[in-house]
């Protein structure tokens, strides 16, 4: 089935990209070079989404996580005038090996538990993800079942609006 | 592990690689959180280790046909947001104060 190859081809791109990209924001030693090596990574993430047939969240990580989130930290990083990081003053030999280890370790046991793990059982849930028209029906679930962890949540967005400028006011010292 | 639940439309790309691609770069994540010394490089690998959790709950959303697990994505997305604000906040209060957002300076509380 052509559509079906179709979508393997781009399966294929995409998390090459993420993973290519992720594994460069770590082995990055510039803090700019690590944020635009992760916006890669979550344009990639935004097209498997895509593919897992959720269009707006797709959108939702551009806009927020590419736009907002990242377009911070880069803020951040210029206004700190971060240099990268030293190279070879105490570079931590033992920490580095236990935890690129544990990282290894942890990345295997989360690989073959999920492979492992029983596809989904029971019943399909009553909230079927309608194939042409996600978007109204997350609109709905949202000002229906979930209005009140919206509401909570618009108000944590508002207090953490609130204290970033407070943190960030000259009083310290 | 493959398929979808029956009533649920089939998927052309095998679940299971979904999962292994949102593994690996929870795995990168914390390797990156693990080693970075510098404190924003370190926020930037835990944003991607909930980043590849999201794709954990996109994969089983679709693999249930379930909207609630694209509804938990959407907050995981927004508390991000807020947390990321309040975070580079404190860094940058941090940064006027000590002149460094290295990690392994920053050690007042450590022992």
């Amino acid at each position: 089935m052509p559509a079906a190859s179709g979508q393997l081809v781009v399966f294929a791109v995409a998390s090459f990209l993420a993973l290519a990209f992720a594994l460069l924001m770590v082995v990055q030693r510039s803090p700019v070079r690590s944020v635009l090596s992760l916006v890669v990574t979550f344009f990639a993430l935004s097209v498997l989404a895509i593919l897992l047939s959720a269009p707006f969240l797709a959108a939702l990580q551009i806009f927020v996580y590419a736009g907002a989130i990242l377009v911070l930290f880069l803020f951040v990083i210029m206004l700190l005038n971060l240099k990268e990081e030293a190279a070879d003053e105490d570079d931590r030999p033992v920490q580095r090996t236990l935890g690129l280890l544990a990282a290894l370790a942890l990345g295997g046991l989360l690989a073959g538990a999920t492979l492992r793990a029983p596809a989904p059982g029971g019943v399909p849930s009553p909230r079927l993800i309608p194939a042409p028209d996600e978007i109204p029906a997350l609109g709905r679930l949202l000002f229906s079942d979930y209005l009140l962890a919206f509401e909570a949540l618009s108000l944590l967005l508002l207090v953490a609006a609130v204290g970033a400028l407070l943190l960030s006011k000259r009083k310290f010292e | 592990m493959t398929g979808t639940l029956p009533g649920v439309a089939p998927m052309a790309v095998p679940p299971g690689a979904f999962l292994v691609v949102a593994t690996l770069l929870f795995a990168i994540g914390l390797a990156g959180a693990l080693l970075k010394r510098n404190a924003l490089s370190i926020f930037l690998s835990i944003e991607l280790m909930l980043n590849a959790v999201n794709l954990l709950f996109l994969t089983y959303a679709r693999m249930r046909g379930d909207l609630a697990g694209q509804m938990i994505v959407f907050f995981v997305i927004a508390v991000a947001a807020a947390e990321a604000a309040v975070g580079l906040a404190i860094f940058v209060a941090l940064f006027r104060v000590r002149r460094t957002v290295d990690v392994d300076k920053i050690a007042l509380l450590k022992w």
